[in-house]
């Protein structure tokens, strides 16, 4: 299953949030993978999603395989939208 | 033998002790390393990161007890890093190609560390040199070998770079100084020795190969000088000045909290000049600056390849203005020009860089560097009192042109969504002869001056104080040079705005209290000087310093001056 959002921090995913990202997708078992410019990468690694540089704006793709993929999906899609805590 | 080495000193003081020399030559042991099956290599390499990652957890806890949150925050990225599974998976299908756990740990940090090194955004790109950090780290691991060997006497660490894991797991009492071979003020060795202020020197350069494990050095972090295998004479001079060090810091430290007010009960701003946003901590809780008087923005703009855009800058802003816990802190804008090219500002060769195309002059015509800045500074204005500082101001249109572009800078913060402050007070320092003549006329349109006494005075007396042939004539104390400062300070105080100075002249006590008869409002200054000046102006009275200043006012030579001040002021303590 996966999901379509952009991203509406002001960094973009930069280390903090790119870090933030990856923690939380660790927290989980499914194979959970990031699309964006054209590139899909390992969810779970931050410096394939660093390399990604992915700025505000930007449309990126969260897919998640797994048992508990939907979990995995919810709590990545509320990261996304909280805006990892920028104000 | 002994000899004496010079690099450029970054953080000051006097460091003696031995050398212990970091150049670890990995490759010599990854050549002499036998390897195993496929499988044996791949468990090392498993083995290796877990074991690294473990380390990396323990020292970021450590740490982060010990309150050291910005070395904490360094060592979590890296723990992160060396758990990623793309480095991970690489060097695991490298140990099968490459049929060596340390080539292959090496071959995969040295791939991802190209991916950054090749990006756009220089936060990014400065990343490279972590992951090459993490993957030697790896090795190490791998080959058994330990990090640098400390025994129990403090030493002075010399590497060509040295890894800022390294430097951030051995105990700061065991670093007596820091010794490196390249340039760079900004690495984060450097910015992690400051955090500790530990005496630093950089540069040495190819010199490095002189300074052996185990030889007694001398360094000296404000001059620069490294002495190797110093002279006995030489270790008695600086044990001296080590005691004297210690002797006066004792003495200033009771100065801290006091204010700098004279006996009839004036008071005088004392404030520190800054060149990063880490430099505001100690200048206020070491030496008692009641804020920031300049924050030397070109910092943040040297040694990179593209402007540091508004969110870098606003950061190094926003911090530097919450660690002046109220007090003001005034931002200096972009100060540069053809004696520092930078690789984004494309200045042509010029004669004469000092009268060519610089600073605001530079800002006025490259809004795509300009805009950025005035954005970051207006926005962290939200986070306590800040000040935007125009260097090289010579006519009124400037600052006309620099009040329009905050103007447009607000209408796109708002459009943004970004919150920004309207009381950043802007003003202009005073470092052209025209700009000190026409005072009364820029008192009317800015909220502050700040004479920049460096310049003023050179370009006044028209003497480059770096040509050995004219530097005697360099004098604050020209009675041409003072008529210039009182004459801004007067124009500050009839139109009901505040001068400061921010030139080396404020670090001068005799020359500090002067100015306060003038009427000065601020002094800002490297931050060690502020418990000197401080120390003068408490003993004197008011009264006492405008008799003073008549007297002076009316000599005609700069000698006369000097001899009278001396006379005056060198039996105080």
């Amino acid at each position: 299953m996966e999901k379509t959002l952009t991203i509406e921090n002001k960094t973009g995913l930069h280390a903090r949030p790119a870090s933030m990202f990856v923690q939380t997708a660790n927290k989980f078992k499914a194979k959970i993978k990031l699309t964006a410019k054209g590139k899909t990468v390992d969810a779970k690694s931050i410096l394939m999603i660093m390399s990604l540089g992915l700025q505000q704006g930007t449309d990126v793709t969260i897919s998640a395989d797994g048992e508990d993929a939907q979990a995995a999906l919810d709590a990545l899609t509320d990261l996304v939208k909280s805006k990892f805590g920028e104000d | 033998m002994s000899s004496k080495l010079r690099g450029k000193g970054v953080i000051a003081g006097i460091a003696i002790a031995k050398a212990l020399t970091l150049e670890q030559d990995l490759e010599k042991y990854v050549a002499l390393y036998n390897p195993g099956s496929v499988e044996a290599e791949i468990g090392k390499v498993k083995k290796a990161i877990g074991e690294v990652a473990d380390i990396l957890a323990e020292n970021v806890k450590t740490l982060t007890d010990k309150d050291m949150a910005e070395q904490a925050g360094i060592m979590e990225a890296h723990r992160v890093m060396v758990q990623d599974p793309m480095l991970e998976d690489n060097a695991v299908a490298k140990a099968g190609e490459l049929k060596s756990a340390p080539r292959a740990v090496l071959a995969a940090s040295e791939e991802s560390a190209a991916i950054f090194e090749n990006m756009e955004d220089s936060y990014f790109r400065e990343r490279a040199v972590d992951i090459r950090d993490v993957g030697k780290r790896v090795v190490r691991q791998i080959l058994g070998l330990k990090g640098p060997d400390i025994g129990s006497e403090p030493v002075i660490l010399c590497g060509h770079e040295i890894e800022p894991s390294v430097i951030a797991n051995i105990p700061t009492e065991q670093i007596a100084g820091v010794v490196l071979g390249q340039g760079s003020t900004t690495c984060h060795a450097v910015i992690i020795a400051k955090a500790r202020a530990i005496p630093t020197v950089v540069g040495l350069e190819a010199n490095l190969k002189d300074i052996k494990s185990g030889d007694q050095l001398i360094i000296n972090g404000e001059t620069g000088e490294v002495y190797v295998h110093p002279t006995e004479e030489q270790l008695i001079s600086f044990n001296e000045r080590i005691k004297e060090q210690n002797r006066l810091k004792e003495h200033y430290a009771q100065l801290t909290s006091l204010p700098a007010e004279t006996t009839d009960g004036h008071k005088v701003m004392l404030v520190a000049n800054i060149s990063t946003h880490l430099d505001v901590e100690a200048a206020v809780s070491n030496f008692g600056a009641e804020g920031v008087g300049l924050f030397r923005s070109e910092f943040l703009f040297m040694g990179r390849n593209e402007a540091p855009d508004e969110e870098m800058q606003f950061q190094a802003y926003k911090e530097a203005v919450e660690k002046c816990k109220g007090n003001l802190c005034v931002i200096r804008t972009m100060d540069i020009g053809g004696d520092k090219p930078l690789p984004y500002l494309n200045i042509p060769k010029e004669e004469n860089p000092f009268l060519g195309w610089r600073a605001l002059r530079i800002c006025l015509s490259r809004r795509d560097i300009f805009m950025p800045q005035v954005k970051a500074i207006l926005r962290a204005g939200v986070y306590g009192k800040a000040a935007m500082m125009l260097p090289m101001v010579i006519r009124l249109s400037e600052v006309d042109k620099v009040k329009q572009i905050i103007e447009e800078a607000k209408v796109l913060l708002s459009q943004e969504n970004k919150a920004y402050s309207d009381n950043v007070q802007l003003g202009i320092m005073v470092e052209t002869p025209a700009a000190a003549v026409m005072t009364p006329i820029f008192a009317k349109h800015v909220d502050f001056f700040s004479i920049g006494t460096n310049d003023l005075i050179q370009y006044t007396l028209a003497v480059d104080r770096v040509n050995s042939n004219v530097s005697y004539l360099y004098d604050p104390l020209n009675p041409g040079v003072l008529a210039l400062i009182k004459r801004t300070i007067d124009s500050a105080n009839e139109n009901k705005i505040w001068a400061g100075m921010c030139g080396e002249m404020a670090s001068d006590p005799h020359a500090a209290v002067l100015l306060m008869a003038m009427g000065i409002t601020e002094l800002s200054m490297s931050a060690p000087s502020i418990p000197r000046v401080k120390e003068l102006i408490r003993s004197v009275s008011m009264a006492e310093a405008k008799e003073v200043l008549d007297k002076v006012m009316s000599m005609e030579h700069a000698s006369d001056i000097k001899a009278y001040l001396h006379e005056k002021f060198d039996d105080r303590k």
